[in-house]
């Protein structure tokens, strides 16, 4: 082979490993990064609340440093509630408003359901993120007497976050939307309380 | 052989004396490089080069906004899947980059315009008509911000409309006007005095979000050029 056969050859194939580096790295940035969503969500300490992630500008307060989305739309509030289902399932409770209010449930690969306020039932919205065993193990354990207004999700992996959104469609909604964000509620539906329900109905 | 041909006058043209330019010195040099080249260092040379410019393109693929996913409508771009499990895999590096939370298909849609209706980039030394109606939804909001990093210490006075606050024609119809200077109506003040701006179109609760392909540009605000200072 010739001198320049041999380094064309060299160049090719740096071009085809060129193109593997650059498919293998885009579909490892989800996975590796520490920026998004999901890693902060994961990193946060708020317990039982929604965390708030943008909260809205009110009077001369601005809008908090703690808000790192790129773009963030002025007027909607959003917090996070991450969940970690081999803890148990997660149970998202909202009280709906005057305001305009939905949930979304994101996996590691993007956002798999959405609900806004007006499937709420009686003004309460309440949304249980489960797997699939903790769904079927749910129905099982249903009681058909009872009639339940939760919402349940199947997720299909076991580490995600529910995204609040509370849309204030004027200034001085702002300090609502941002309460409302707070008032949001997420927890664990341990399987203890639910045994324990059973055996005082049993017992 | 022609390229031994080629060498060897390219060496006869680096020879000390004959040589003219530095650019035809470095060709020379890389020739002989090309030639004398060993194995090992041909394999060194592939392995960098495909790192070096897969790393590159992924980066520069993955920074800034989606490579693609957009659907184009008038001087609009939606990006109904932005926030999907059905998202490409750029979508979804550039959504864990940024730390974005897109909407999901129930939740909401983005829309993102750079542009103008005749295909000029939104400066911020001019003045904006965006004028007409929107997609079907419950609630929606117009916001403007500058492109690349925010300019520290500048409070806006207004960043954006929501449905509810905008003033509107009788026949619902409405014009937001943004310029530089103080305008009537619906004025939207320049986030920036100079240099490129986006705008950013959210519908909430939309039925629209499930079918972006049937959006008509009639069905959008159009935003046109009316003038241009300085």
């Amino acid at each position: 082979m010739t001198p320049r056969g041999r380094f064309l050859l060299a160049t090719l194939s740096g071009l085809v490993l060129a193109g593997l580096v650059h498919v293998g790295t885009v579909l490892l940035i989800p996975g590796l990064s520490e920026t998004d969503a999901l890693s902060r969500a994961q990193s946060s300490e708020t317990l039982d609340h929604a965390m708030p992630v943008y909260t809205l500008a009110t009077g001369d307060t601005p809008a908090p440093a703690e808000a790192w989305l790129p773009i963030p739309d002025p007027s909607v509030a959003v917090g996070l509630c991450a969940y970690d289902l081999a803890d148990g399932p997660m149970r998202v409770s909202a009280r709906t408003g005057p305001l305009m209010l939905s949930l979304a449930v994101h996996g590691r690969r993007g956002a798999f359901y959405a609900v806004t306020d007006q499937a709420a039932v009686r003004g309460a919205l309440d949304l249980v993120v489960l797997t699939r065993a903790q769904y079927d193990e749910a129905l099982a354990n249903a009681d058909d007497n009872e009639v339940s207004h939760d919402v349940r999700i199947v997720a299909p992996e076991r580490r995600g976050y529910v995204v609040v959104r509370v849309i204030a469609a004027l200034p001085s909604q702002r300090s609502a939307a941002n309460a409302a964000i707070q008032a949001v509620s997420c927890t664990v539906d341990s399987p203890d309380e639910e045994t324990k329900d059973e055996t005082k109905a049993g017992g | 052989m022609k390229w031994a041909d080629r060498a060897a006058r390219a060496r006869a043209a680096a020879a000390p004396g004959t040589a003219s330019a530095p650019g035809g010195r470095v060709i020379a040099a890389v020739r002989e490089a090309v030639r004398r080249a060993s194995t090992v260092s041909l394999l060194i040379y592939a392995l960098a080069l495909g790192a070096g410019l897969g790393l590159v393109s992924a980066d520069y693929a993955t920074s800034g906004g989606y490579p693609f996913g957009g659907v184009a409508v008038g001087a609009w771009t939606a990006w109904p899947r932005a926030g999907t499990v059905g998202a490409d895999p750029y979508t979804r590096a550039v959504n864990a980059r940024r730390g974005e939370i897109p909407l999901a298909i129930g939740e909401g849609m983005l829309l993102t315009a750079a542009q103008d209706e005749d295909g000029r980039t939104l400066d911020a030394a001019c003045t904006y008509a965006i004028a007409g109606i929107t997609p079907p939804a419950r609630a929606w909001t117009v916001t403007v911000a500058g492109r690349g990093a925010a300019s520290p210490g500048q409070t806006a006075l207004r960043e954006g409309f929501t449905s509810t606050e905008i003033l509107r024609e009788r026949d619902g119809r409405f014009v937001i006007t943004l310029s530089p200077t103080v305008q009537p109506g619906n004025w939207l003040p320049m986030p920036r005095a100079s240099g490129p701006i986006r705008l950013a179109l959210r519908l909430y609760d939309t039925p629209v979000a499930a079918s972006a392909g049937t959006l008509d540009r009639t069905g959008l605000p159009a935003i046109t050029r009316t003038g241009c200072t300085g």
